[in-house]
């Protein structure tokens, strides 16, 4: 890596400071205000108590609440998985007729406004009279999740060298078995980047689970929003402190896996 | 190592290989035109030509990686033309050598005996002895990445020949290395496909590549086959203008014949002179005539009568000293260019006769005439 110098480079790190700041500083707010003894969320906090995360802990639909994004994050993310690696693969190296068309339906929820995704998805269902709201969030949330898997994938896969591929072949490698040992260890960066990206966007969504969740089966953001909107104190702080722990395990547990640099492709 | 490891030995179970009017097209373009060549078990041809030329194509119908629009693939004698690659036990180089990034240098060498089910305690001992004979044994639990291109194209070959191939294909696997280096890998690989009596193919654009290589060297054009030959013939007796200029420079001069004499044919040269000929390929009266720049000879116009075979007269252009020889470049009265090697001996007085502007004789002996199709 080369180091940055001359006016081009200072200004580099001045955006990228200011970047950090406009980051974390809302983050660190957070968590400040979680050990505030004000009962109510104003910043700067007073006091230090960890008596807001000894009630947090206890409230049982909190509980439920966390427990069912998590569930459902990762539920959503193995399933883009097993969708998504097959379909990107398929796209990419098959001569598939109409991969384009089936490309763009694929990644279509990035673009398409997910508030509009999610009603729409309501009343399909419905129509369908699909009841279950376990399933029904499962169902948008894979939605959703499911184009990071594709386009990270696909994009690992753009990268691989296709001599290794065909070096393995002429070595006598089945088309699985040149998947399994050479294709598959080349973008597993790309699949666990993918897999962050997935669960984190789903244990962060609001806009799906706004219109499928219901009083039985609420997740986090749905639940924090609903709270915020009765009290506002320190609490909802330290709900959210919990979001920006999972957020920073995935992400180290990523970092442990694979390398974060290398899954981000930089 | 263990006395196991030395012990084992990397032998070869090489087949011939036939290829049989092998066409393939891409949406208009013709890659490559019904090529038909049969190459002997332990034999090593290379496919040289232009870039563009179908050679790539050709080598990779033959791995089965590209499937033929038209024609057949033999190898030992069975038709492969549709059995997969991974079934086709083909040992292939790469001009990027292709070793796998995430495996070491053993690994890598390892992975077609693992593909094939040979024991790991049987691949041992096979992966050291490849190792050893391309002089990388100590380099078994490096990563292809911690290794010089040199070094990663020998992995590759170990990597190629343990699995005993019926074929060795190599596409331009010296692209990539400096010239030095290239030349001894040339040797190297050389030796190991001889001692070991691997049929094998080689892409190259690299005329010298082909000749010091290659028992026999394919010349292709267009897609087409344009010779084929020992690297000797191929430069003594080029059937076409083609081959007679891509393998190294000639000169080519029109004439037409007019007469026999006890020798052969006599020619009437285009831009003044006379040639004699005595290979000839039938009554044609216009004729092609390549002559090899280090054949002809240079002398003051005055003494022509002095130099006998086949010449006349030019006006010199441009003089280039080239360490090895002096070319000189020349225009011919009907303004046809010639080209001329003057060795350079130790101690011998310099060519200072022949500066630009100057009018020469210029002269070979008539054996150096060879006719070609002007194709
Ligand atoms: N996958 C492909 N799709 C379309 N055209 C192709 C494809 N592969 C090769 N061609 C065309 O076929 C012709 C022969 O290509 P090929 O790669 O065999 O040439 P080559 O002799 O190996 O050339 P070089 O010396 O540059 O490697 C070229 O005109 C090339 O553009
Ligand atoms: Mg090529």
């Amino acid at each position: 890596m080369g180091r940055l110098s001359g006016g081009g480079g200072l200004l580099t790190y001045v955006m990228a400071t200011a970047g950090l700041v406009f980051i974390l500083a809302p983050l660190v707010v957070v968590v400040a205000l979680s050990f505030s003894q004000a009962n109510i969320a104003t910043f700067p906090p007073s006091g230090f108590t960890t008596s807001w995360y000894e009630a947090v802990l206890a409230d049982d639909e909190f509980r439920q609440a966390f427990l069912t994004s998590v569930v459902l994050a990762f539920a959503a993310t193995v399933a883009s998985f097993a969708l998504g690696l097959p379909a990107a693969y398929a796209l990419d190296r098959w001569q598939v007729p109409g991969a384009r068309a089936v490309e763009t339906v694929l990644l279509s929820p990035f673009i398409l406004p997910i508030l509009i995704t999610g009603l729409a998805l309501l009343q399909f269902m419905a129509m369908l009279r699909m009841r279950d709201a376990s399933t029904n969030l499962f169902i948008g949330h894979v939605l959703i999740t499911l184009p990071y898997l594709v386009r990270t994938v696909t994009a690992s896969l753009k990268q691989v060298d296709r001599s290794l591929e065909e070096a393995a072949r002429t070595l006598g490698a089945s088309p699985w078995r040149v998947f399994r040992r050479i294709t598959a260890p080349q973008i597993a960066p790309g699949i666990a980047a993918g897999c962050l990206f997935a669960f984190m966007v789903s244990f962060d969504d609001f806009p799906i689970s706004f219109w499928l969740s219901t009083a039985e089966r609420m997740p986090l953001p749905i639940y924090l929003q609903n709270s915020m909107s009765k009290v506002f104190d320190p609490s909802i702080a330290t709900m959210s402190t919990f979001t920006i722990v999972t957020g920073v395990l995935a992400v180290i547990g990523l970092e442990k896996l694979v390398g974060l640099r290398r899954a981000m492709n930089v | 190592m263990t006395a196991k490891a030395t012990a084992a030995k990397v032998t070869s179970r090489a087949a011939d290989l036939a290829v049989s009017g092998l066409t393939k097209v891409f949406g208009t373009t013709i890659a490559v035109d019904g090529i038909t060549l049969r190459i002997a078990s332990g034999e090593l041809v290379a496919l040289l030509g232009p870039s563009g030329c179908g050679k790539t194509t050709t080598l990779r119908m033959i791995a089965g990686l590209v499937e033929p629009t038209e024609g057949d693939v033999l190898i030992g004698g069975l038709r492969v033309t549709r059995t997969p690659v991974h079934r086709r036990n083909i040992g292939m180089l790469f001009q990027n050598y292709a070793l796998f990034p995430h495996l070491s240098v053993a690994e890598n060498v390892a992975f077609g005996l693992e593909m094939r089910g040979v024991s790991k305690a049987a691949i041992r001992p096979k992966v050291a002895a490849a190792l050893a004979l391309v002089q990388l044994g100590s380099f078994a639990d490096r990563l292809p990445a911690a290794l010089s291109g040199g070094q990663q194209q020998r992995v590759a070959l170990a990597r190629a020949i343990v699995i005993e191939p019926a074929l060795l294909l190599l596409d331009e696997p010296l692209g990539a290395l400096d010239r030095n280096l290239r030349e001894s890998m040339q040797v190297e690989i050389r030796q190991i496909q001889k001692r070991l009596g691997i049929t094998a193919v080689l892409v190259t654009h690299d005329q010298e590549e082909a000749l010091t290589m290659a028992d026999r060297v394919v010349i292709m054009n267009g897609g087409r086959l344009e010779q084929v030959g020992t690297p000797e013939e191929i430069y003594s007796r080029p059937r076409t203008r083609f081959v007679a200029s891509f393998i190294g420079a000639s000169n080519f001069l029109h004439g037409r014949v007019i007469g026999h004499d006890g020798s052969g044919l006599r020619i009437a040269l285009t831009g003044g002179g006379e040639a004699c000929m005595s290979h000839s390929d039938g009554e044609t009266k216009e004729v092609l005539i390549s002559v090899r720049p280090e054949a002809v000879s240079l002398a003051a116009l005055e003494e022509r009568a002095q130099h006998g075979g086949s010449g006349l007269p030019a006006t010199v252009q441009q003089v280039v000293y080239r360490g090895q020889a002096t070319h000189v470049h020349m225009t011919l009265d009907d303004g046809a260019p010639l080209l001329a090697f003057l060795p350079n001996r130790q101690g011998e007085k310099a060519k200072e006769d022949f500066s630009p502007g100057n009018r020469v004789w210029a002269s070979w002996p008539s054996s150096s005439n060879w006719p070609v199709a002007d194709g």
